[in-house]
């Protein structure tokens, strides 16, 4: 968990989408709540969503922040300043993504956020051919350069990386890193989705394949194996592969830390998820 | 009249003349404190001597029922015994349960306090109003379980027995009293028991007592019994508290090698999971009890033993030891030496950590050795060897090894840690530093906050301290009322439906307003007892070892509790609470909890015998 930030722009027109990004479903939750949820996994400062003005957005993990960008727009450094304002002097360095990155893995975030050292202001990792200005980690002082930028009228991402130290992260670079090239081998974290068909295409993807296990009474005979590997998008869809039901008396551990019964809470490659009863104690 | 469920008195029995005498005591006081803990502290501000030594005759050892023992309402048949502990010097409170309650209660008495001392090792009977001292050498010596049985055969069926074990009467330090199996385990009432001579208390029950209105009481004995069957209770029923050890395990809870991990590699060997089907034998329930929470396993000799979540945590991986055969082992000669063992583990674990380090030399005490961890029992139980400087607890301890070992001394105003990882559970490591009796999970269930997923149990802050304040206060009211804290999962609005039970047995127009103040006077009433005692803000901490080694979690995540992190979320709890930043309740919370009666209050006939 590192000190930093998270910024999730989702104020986007979607018009090659044709519908809000944010709000479409993933397979029973939305693209917005499932990349905030993962983004907030590798960060422990705050979770920043930047929408529209009376943009509607789905329901949220009632920890994330939400801030409304007043020019929209402008393009993502407006949203990118818009973000970086908010979080202030919270944290020192932030984490910036798009809504429409469903196979995003905290494994990535990470990779990024710790690549920027002292003497780097930009982490910019370079996939597919492109550079990915919101697949990327900026230090959060870089908002008075930024604005600076924006004043002059210089909205694009490229302006700001010819006034910063922008560290550039290849396809190899990245590949090096060991739990992204375990968790994350085709660096599918930066695929993001502007049409219906590359929707489409994504959405039919097998689930990512989790580890679950189960404690207690949860663990007793004619319930299930102890522990087995089901494929699950969300913590809901484990339970419904488990045939459990998420009632008040069930909690659930992602990875031996966080505890919850939120079926939202999104779940990717490489997660175990720890189901026990919520009477714990004695 | 006194209330229903009530006598409106106690008896306060002279050990060293075998005399007693009723003392009564006010409606106000009974609907102040309800029973239990709560009276027994009222009780102990009352009866004990300022400045008393716990083992000093003059201290008193009180057996304190309450308006629920003997109603029909699950769960209900426990009483409190309360003293102060030669452990920590501080009030202690510790329940047991079963027939021992409804059977001392029945002696006509809302409480049984012991003052003095027995010129001999001896019995004290209770025979509904006759009271009188009988010899008991020949029980010297004898396990707690087996005195009982011999009185029982003695005597007859009627009477039921709360005793000692040998540790008891060689005073170690955390020794238990116990009833049919069932031990008032922490904080060494089975030492204070043991220093007046007294192996055993014998009662029978010779009056009945009514409740204010029998039927409704009855229908919501129904009600209650009937939701002790549903999910909230699955746990205990199907493999009782032992399910926590794997959880805890998973969630880097399971407090290992003397707290030096989070993570037993080996716990599977010793989880519910894996060993009950081989040797769980059977379940049991205390009296008065639909739950039944009791499993009982066979040991490598035969011997049939509770097990227990915190038995096994603080034998196995405290100790670093994962032969379950040896845990049960161990667990059942704890039980019959007559000892706690929450704070015998955690004073070997101590041990094993100082050899470890070369501060102590015994080099046949290693973590993760089975027969080294039975040796330190026997010689815990005969204060032998090694043995009598360990019967003193982890603290003493440490303080005569010194060389830094108090650093890795896990207790708090030396009541060793139960199985519950402070860094790993931040709202439970304030509740561990700031509650009366000492590092303690019976009397705050801060837990609970941690593992809702309400709040990052890694980071505390203000909702780690609301989430201690109100867990207390519950426990507050249950150790009071008396019910069983396996229960509490059934109680969808707490307050509003003990408030309806407590004015169903009594008669009082009881509101869940008021509830809630009831528990916040008992809570501080322990304090305000301590207060008198000595304590002072500094006994509110943890030992240093949570404050300045982190833990790595599986995720990644590393859980670190910083000295100014808590110390923010004492300041936090003492706002909250009513109390100055001395931890001394302030002028307005003294008013509002009508408290200014103890602390103006002399101690009743401070000498006796």
């Amino acid at each position: 968990m590192l000190e930093a930030a998270a910024i999730v722009l989702a104020g986007g027109r979607s018009s090659r989408m044709g519908s809000p990004k944010a709000a479409l479903d993933w397979h029973g939750s939305t693209l917005l709540r499932r990349v905030t949820g993962i983004v907030a996994r590798s960060v422990d400062g705050p979770v920043i969503v930047v929408s529209a003005p009376g943009q509607a957005l789905p329901a949220l993990d009632g920890a994330v922040e939400i801030v409304t960008d007043e020019r929209e727009g402008r393009g993502p450094l407006q949203g990118i300043a818009a973000g970086l304002a908010a979080v202030g002097d919270r944290a020192p360095v932030a984490y910036v993504s798009s809504t429409d990155v469903p196979l995003l893995h905290p494994a990535f975030v990470g990779a990024i956020l710790q690549a920027l050292g002292d003497d780097v202001d930009v982490v910019l990792p370079e996939v597919g051919g492109y550079r990915q200005p919101l697949s990327a980690a900026y230090r959060v002082d870089l908002l008075g350069t930024i604005d600076d930028l924006i004043a002059a009228d210089r909205m694009r991402p490229a302006f700001l990386f010819e006034r910063s130290r922008v560290l550039h992260l290849t396809e190899p670079d990245l590949l090096k890193i060991g739990a992204l090239n375990r968790l994350d081998p085709g660096l599918r974290s930066v695929s993001n989705l502007n049409e219906p068909a590359d929707y489409e295409r994504a959405h039919a993807l097998p689930a990512p394949q989790i580890v679950v296990e189960r404690f207690g009474p949860l663990a007793r005979a004619g319930s299930g194996p102890r522990r087995q590997t089901v494929q699950a998008w969300s913590l809901g869809e484990a339970a419904v592969a488990i045939d459990l039901a998420l009632d008040e008396h069930v909690v659930a551990a992602l990875n031996g830390d966080k505890i919850t019964r939120d079926p939202h809470v999104p779940l990717v490659s490489g997660d175990t998820l720890a189901f026990m009863v919520a009477d714990a104690g004695g | 009249m006194p209330p229903g469920g009530y006598f409106g008195k106690a008896l306060i029995v002279d050990l060293s003349t075998g005399s007693g005498c009723a003392a009564a005591i006010e409606d106000q006081v009974l609907r102040s404190y309800i029973g239990g803990a709560g009276l027994g502290t009222w009780l102990m501000h009352q009866y004990c001597p300022a400045g008393v030594e716990p083992l000093d005759p003059q201290a008193p050892l009180m057996f304190v029922f309450s308006p629920l023992v003997g109603t029909p309402l699950t769960t209900s048949a426990k009483f409190a015994v309360v003293a102060k502990s030669p452990l920590t010097g501080r009030l202690t409170d510790a329940l047991a349960s079963s027939h021992f309650a409804i059977a001392g209660k029945l002696t006509g008495h809302d409480a049984i306090v012991l003052r003095g001392a027995c010129d001999e090792p001896s019995v004290l009977v209770i025979d509904r109003g006759d009271i009188h001292i009988e010899p008991a050498h020949d029980l010297w010596g004898l396990p707690a379980a087996e005195a009982e049985a011999r009185l029982r055969e003695q005597k007859g069926p009627a009477y039921r027995v709360a005793a000692i074990g040998p540790a008891g009467e060689r005073g170690v330090r955390y020794a238990t009293i116990s009833h049919d199996g069932r031990h008032a385990g922490r904080g060494g009432l089975g030492a204070v028991m043991g220093s007046k001579l007294c192996k055993a208390i014998l009662v029978r029950p010779g009056t009945k007592v009514a409740s204010a209105d029998p039927a409704a009481v009855l229908k919501a004995a129904k009600d209650l019994r009937t939701r002790s069957f549903g999910a909230a209770t699955a746990k205990y029923r199907e493999l009782g508290t032992m399910a926590n050890l794997l959880a805890f395990n998973a969630i880097s809870t399971l407090p290992t090698r003397n707290f030096s991990a989070a993570r037993f590699d080996d716990a599977p060997k010793l989880g519910a999971e894996e060993i009950a089907d081989l040797k769980q034998i059977a379940r049991n329930s205390c009296a008065s009890c639909s739950i039944g929470c009791e499993h009982i396993y066979r040991g490598p000799d035969g011997k049939k033993t509770r097990m227990e979540y915190e038995n096994v945590f603080a034998l196995g991986p405290l100790c670093g030891v994962s032969d379950a055969d040896a845990v049960i082992a161990a667990s059942s000669r704890c039980d019959e030496l007559g000892i706690d063992t929450i704070s015998t583990g955690g004073t070997i674990a101590w041990a094993m950590e100082c050899v470890e380090k070369g501060l102590i030399d015994a080099p046949w005490l290693r973590f993760g050795d089975a027969d080294a961890l039975l040796r330190a029992i026997e010689e815990i139980g005969a204060r032998e060897g090694l043995g009598d400087l360990l019967a003193n607890g982890s603290r003493a301890a440490s303080e005569e090894i010194g060389k830094g070992s108090d650093k890795f001394a896990a207790h708090v105003k030396g009541l060793e840690l139960p199985g519950y990882e402070p860094r790993t559970l931040q709202a439970m490591a304030l509740g561990l530093a700031v509650n009366a009796r000492g590092a303690d999970h019976n009397r705050s269930g801060a837990y609970e906050a941690d593992l809702s997923g309400a709040h990052d149990r890694l980071h505390g802050g203000e909702p780690h301290v609301a989430g201690a304040i109100e867990t207390e206060n519950r426990a507050a009211i249950m150790d009071s009322l008396i019910l069983c804290k396996f229960l509490r999962g059934v109680f969808a609005e707490p307050y509003p439906e003990w408030a309806n039970l407590l004015s169903t047995v009594t008669g009082w127009d009881v509101d869940a307003d008021e509830l809630a103040i009831t528990a916040r006077r008992i809570v501080l009433a322990k304090r305000l007892f301590n207060l008198r005692e000595g304590w002072t803000r500094d006994e509110d901490w943890l030992p240093d070892r949570f404050l300045s080694e982190s833990l790595e979690l599986e995720s990644g995540r590393t859980a670190t509790l910083t000295p100014s992190r808590l110390e923010a979320m004492i300041d936090s709890y003492y706002v909250g609470r009513g109390l100055d930043p001395a931890g001394v309740p302030n002028r307005k919370t003294v008013s509002e909890l009508e408290l200014q009666s103890l602390m103006d209050s002399e101690p009743i006939g401070a000498e006796v015998g």
